[in-house]
């Protein structure tokens, strides 16, 4: 019906909505994220960011429309470690230290080449909390150690829910630079946020839903 | 194991399953402490009678063992939903009954273990004769990680729900009575000398068809729990 792209875009919705109990509460949208770019969901608050998040991680079923990864239909069952997600519940084990926890994600979806969890420990600025608690991590810590996963695995498609939040200047910083690593890898990153973010690479993408 | 294959990611996770557990020992103590009690108490409420206790003692260990297992099976998958870590078991490449199968097994070491190792010192305070003590250990062993499979598909469908503990409760008590039943039947073989063989025959044959089915119920059960 029209000819392929040179390359499948690497997540892609088309005429993506979402209904719950009959009443939308997001779209339809419409957007393709190939690699190197970065998107930001933008919305006030209840407008659907973190059910369009968890849609595109196909935990929830859309109402209607599709969600492409690599131009192919995909699903919990298909997705096969590609997309990593970060939401309000960071996924840590707060009895287990942030090396203990990063051990476990990268026996799950492996380790991206070039990485170890020292090296993005040290990245993320953990370097000597490397074995506390994260019980005893204040909040903007253990966004740290969660962020450090990014790193760590090799997904090609971050969905990050609020990442800014909890984090100091130096935080957001860390999140903007780590993004730009992951966009010059030729991953891509879909971020949402409902203040005003400053990217440092310049303008990026906006998709906005409204309430 | 390079990390991200199917053996590495289960050991990960019965490592770190474990590894949680071993820090919040007081939580694994608690079934085992629950079931020296309840034991104890047997025979100064019904009577130092030798011959009535070696009679109930076969049911009364395997009842107590099933509620010891009850109460610790409500944790099964809280913690996991509650900070998040499901939604990086969901995404992970390996098929999520597989980790959830992890999971139980885990669940299983830390929970049921424990109480099978006590079970013989319990059975015995109870004057449980000794030639049946092997058998109830071999029905303890194919009973527990059972009904912890059987648990375990009903802990997954009341995941969504917040007061999801009496529910639980309600609907684990038809799906123990087989299993209590073969567990004390075949004690009560041995202890008047028949064959025992059968009951746990079936015992086994209920596992093997548990441990194929019960994770992928599960899986479909949690996806449905995050489906909200």
């Amino acid at each position: 019906m029209m000819t392929a792209p040179h390359t499948p875009a690497l997540l892609e919705a088309r005429a993506l909505c979402f209904l719950r109990q009959d009443e939308p509460v997001f779209g339809p949208i419409d957007f393709a994220l190939h690699g190197g770019e970065i998107a930001l969901v933008e919305g006030d608050n209840g407008s659907g960011k973190t059910t369009l998040m968890r849609v595109l991680t196909g935990m929830l079923r859309p109402g209607e429309g599709e969600v492409l990864l690599d131009g192919a239909p995909f699903s919990l069952d298909t997705v096969a470690g590609a997309v990593v997600f970060l939401g309000h519940h960071l996924g840590l084990k707060f009895d287990m230290t942030p090396r203990e926890n990063l051990r476990l994600a990268a026996g799950l979806y492996g380790l991206r080449s070039g990485t170890d969890e020292n090296a993005v420990l040290r990245e993320v600025g953990l370097a000597g909390y490397e074995d506390e608690p994260v019980r005893q991590l204040s909040a903007g810590q253990k966004k740290r150690a969660a962020l450090a996963r990014l790193l760590l695995l090799p997904a090609r498609v971050w969905l990050l829910d609020e990442p800014y939040a909890n984090l100091d200047r130096e935080g957001i910083a860390l999140v903007n630079r780590l993004l730009e690593q992951h966009a010059a890898r030729g991953g891509a990153a879909l971020v949402t946020s409902h203040g005003a973010v400053s990217f440092a690479g310049g303008e990026p993408r906006r998709i906005r839903l409204h309430a | 194991m390079t990390p991200g294959s199917t053996p590495a990611a289960c050991a990960a996770l019965l490592r770190r399953d474990l590894t949680l557990a071993w820090r919040r020992r007081g939580d694994i103590a608690m079934p085992v402490l629950y079931a020296v009690i309840v034991t104890t108490l047997f025979p100064f409420a019904i009577g130092p009678e030798p011959a009535l206790l070696a009679r109930i003692a076969g049911g009364v260990v395997f009842v107590i063992v099933l509620l010891a297992i009850l109460l610790s099976l409500d944790h099964l998958f809280r913690g996991d939903i509650d900070d998040g870590s499901m939604e990086l078991l969901m995404l992970a490449p390996q098929p999520l009954a597989l980790l959830v199968g992890m999971k139980i097994l885990a669940h299983w070491i830390t929970s049921s273990l424990p109480l099978i190792v006590v079970a013989p010192v319990l059975a015995s305070m109870l004057k449980l004769p000794p030639e049946a003590m092997p058998v109830l250990v071999i029905a303890l062993l194919l009973s527990t990680p059972l009904l912890c499979l059987l648990g375990a598909v009903l802990v997954a469908l009341t995941a969504g729900s917040k007061r999801s503990g009496m529910l639980l409760a309600l609907m684990l008590l038809p799906l123990c009575v087989p299993v209590v039943i073969f567990a004390a039947g075949a004690l009560a073989a041995a202890q008047e000398g028949l064959s025992w063989v059968a009951p746990i025959a079936w015992l086994g044959a209920g596992l093997a068809m548990a441990l194929v089915l019960a994770p992928l119920a599960c899986a479909a059960a949690l996806r449905i729990a995050m489906d909200t």
